[in-house]
């Protein structure tokens, strides 16, 4: 029987079929040299994974992890912001998020108008947002509304944090839309205390899509008395 | 818009996690572990500047490679372009390697014999020999029909049993 190089490598690497390898195998048991390349296959293969491996246990140098840790997140929130800056004045609390001092990787993603219906908030922030008063709400409440306010279609939309993300949602026929979503891997750690800086970019985020100030305690609730469903503006 | 994605660094952590591997390829790849680095460094940026074009679910080793495998093949033409006006960078290399002394890094057998082989030869045998893929996956890669995986492989494997010995 004849044996190819390819065949007799493919042998060697165990990439036959099983009934073409079961051939082959018998024709190297029958002859010492095709025995001797198969022993010489596999030999140099041992050889060169030996060769290359002790790079995997060296540590990897910082400059090929440190695009990895946080900063994509960050351009497409910069990136963003850069856009925006041009007809609009630049917030200062968000200077922090291009600065070195960042320490989580904080991601704002922004959620596109009349997308997918898994846009809209799920039961335990929409609940908190349709009930909660940032004037009345518990201090240790799982999810806390930051302010309400009023985009510039007439919406109510509300800011909120939890312990693991934040966002802004606005209030339409379906539901509450997320408009913003912000999340981070280490929103809260022992060291950094994160949450505070997702209040502000999104309080500055808000600022940035409401349409007049915050809406007062009153405010509040009234428009919780008409279960957040936009009305003409006054 | 795929804005979502962004809210896990699962595809970041991927990426960290294969970082030692492509490290290994990139290093063979390039012949020289300073430019394995800057190889390493500008698939790193070229997958995160792409990484909408990543399916989740699907190998993002294989994504990795291909694109670091890519990266290399372009580099290699544009110098090869340069090279025609001036003396070319291979042949200095391999003057280099053969007269020993003054050359930067030291070079063992297998790294000479690596070094020695085509680009297509070389990319094959570490893709199945080093990095442990399957022909088909490495074919996938490479971007090439399997037989032709399979045909590279061979000439790469008889050229470095020829220069380091039968007995490898």
């Amino acid at each position: 029987m004849s044996v190819t190089p390819e065949e007799l490598a493919a042998f060697a690497d165990g990439e036959l079929d099983p009934v073409r390898h079961a051939e082959i195998g018998r024709a190297v048991e029958a002859d010492p040299d095709l025995a001797r390349d198969v022993t010489a296959h596999r030999a140099l293969r041992a050889r060169l994974a030996a060769h290359y491996a002790p790079i995997l246990d060296q540590p990897v140098p910082e400059s090929l992890n440190a695009p990895l840790r946080c900063k994509d997140k960050v351009f497409s929130l910069t990136e963003h912001r850069k856009s925006r800056a041009v007809k609009r004045s630049v917030i200062p609390r968000w200077k922090w998020v291009a600065g070195p001092a960042l320490a989580a990787c904080l991601v704002l993603a922004l959620i596109p108008l009349g997308s997918s219906p898994k846009d809209y908030a799920g039961q335990q922030i929409a609940t908190a947002l349709d009930d909660q008063l940032v004037a009345t709400q518990p201090a240790d409440a799982p999810v806390r509304v930051l302010l309400s306010f009023r985009d510039r279609s007439g919406a109510f939309c509300r800011a909120f944090t939890t312990a693991e993300q934040g966002g802004i949602a606005c209030k339409d026929a379906q539901g509450w839309r997320l408009m913003e979503h912000l999340a981070g891997s280490t929103v809260q750690t022992e060291k950094y205390r994160q949450a505070g800086s997702v209040s502000d970019q999104l309080m500055a985020r808000a600022q940035e899509v409401a349409d007049g100030p915050a809406l007062d305690a009153t405010e509040e609730e009234r428009a919780m008395a008409i279960r957040w469903k936009s009305s003409p503006s006054p | 818009m795929k804005g979502r994605e962004t809210l896990s660094n699962r595809f970041e952590d991927g990426v960290l996690a294969l970082l030692p591997r492509l490290r290994r390829f990139a290093s063979g790849l390039s012949r020289d572990p300073v430019d394995g680095d800057d190889l390493c460094q500008i698939t790193i940026e070229r997958a995160l500047s792409r990484r909408e074009s990543y399916e989740p679910g699907t190998r993002l080793d294989s994504w990795m490679y291909r694109i670091m495998r890519n990266l290399w093949i372009d580099e290699q033409r544009a110098r090869q372009r340069r090279s025609q006006t001036f003396v070319s960078e291979e042949a200095g290399v391999a003057i280099g390697a053969s007269g020993g002394q003054d050359a930067a890094v030291e070079l063992n057998d297998v790294d000479r014999a690596m070094a020695s082989l085509p680009d297509e030869q070389r990319e094959a045998v570490l893709l199945v020999m080093v990095e442990g893929y399957s022909y088909r996956e490495a074919a996938e890669i490479v971007g090439c029909p399997v037989g032709t995986l399979n045909s590279r492989l061979v000439r790469g494997r008889n050229a470095l049993l020829a220069k380091l010995g039968e007995t490898a």
